[in-house]
């Protein structure tokens, strides 16, 4: 018998990421501001057309607006936030974005 | 401007126009100014098209400036190229919204209506100019 060779030995090293460190992305809020001048039915149908949202929710947010002086009307990451922000002003609404808290 | 209902929503889908010559007038002027107001920047209106997006920042990405100048420019000349229809397709009617919309709040920041109280002391032009348009939003979002 010839001598056997040992098959070379194959490890697979799995290697386990271990993040300690979590990284927090604070998302960007999309605000809506009041005037004095803007019908109310109106804004409700520019939200419903640009988020497409419910009626429901568009009238909530609406009224928070009318109410409060301003809503958040969206938030998530920067570069969409800052492209509704655009659309809601092309539309006639002052809006702004802000960091969240 | 004939009639309760300025704008009325047909079973085909389009958006009927029920304004008379002045009111077709007036949304033709309205809907110039804002072509105007947006090219030119000494017109009153243009500061009102240039409210800043990120108000923490000295100035906003030019990218979504040019976005937003781009757009209201389209949506005014789509509006002003189909102001003597007798119909509007929900993309047109979206445009008139929109330019109406814009020159409404135009009109009242660069009158400084900023607040309620504010909006009661404007003098009787600029009152019927917000009240025309306001007239004209309400019709045509019970359409939307």
């Amino acid at each position: 018998m010839g001598a056997v060779k040992p098959m070379p030995r194959t490890t697979t090293d799995s290697e386990v990421v271990t993040s300690e460190e979590v990284l927090t992305k604070r998302p960007w809020n999309v605000v809506v501001w009041n005037d004095p001048v803007t019908p109310m039915s109106v804004v409700v149908v520019i939200f419903r057309k640009i988020f497409g949202y419910s009626n429901n929710k568009c009238t909530q947010l609406m009224m928070a607006v009318h109410h409060e002086g301003r809503a958040i009307v969206w938030s998530g990451a920067r570069e969409r936030a800052e492209s509704y922000c655009v659309k809601l002003q092309v539309a006639g609404l002052q809006a702004t974005i802000e960091h969240a808290d | 401007m004939a009639g309760n209902r300025l704008f009325v929503r047909r079973r085909d889908g389009r958006i009927e126009v029920r304004l008379n010559d002045a009111g077709r007038s007036f949304v033709r002027g309205v809907f110039a100014q804002v072509v105007t107001a947006e090219r030119e920047p000494d017109h009153q209106w243009h500061a009102s098209l240039h409210s800043p997006i990120d108000p923490s920042i000295d100035a906003d990405n030019p990218l979504s400036t040019l976005s937003r100048q781009s757009e209201t420019t389209t949506n005014a000349e789509l509006a002003l190229v189909c102001v003597d229809e007798q119909f509007l397709t929900n993309a047109e009617a979206w445009a008139w919204l929109t330019s109406l919309q814009v020159a409404l709040r135009s009109v009242a920041v660069s009158n400084g209506v900023l607040s309620d109280e504010r909006l009661a002391e404007i003098n009787a032009d600029v009152r019927g100019e917000i009240e025309t348009l306001q007239l004209l939003l309400f019709s045509l979002a019970e359409c939307l």
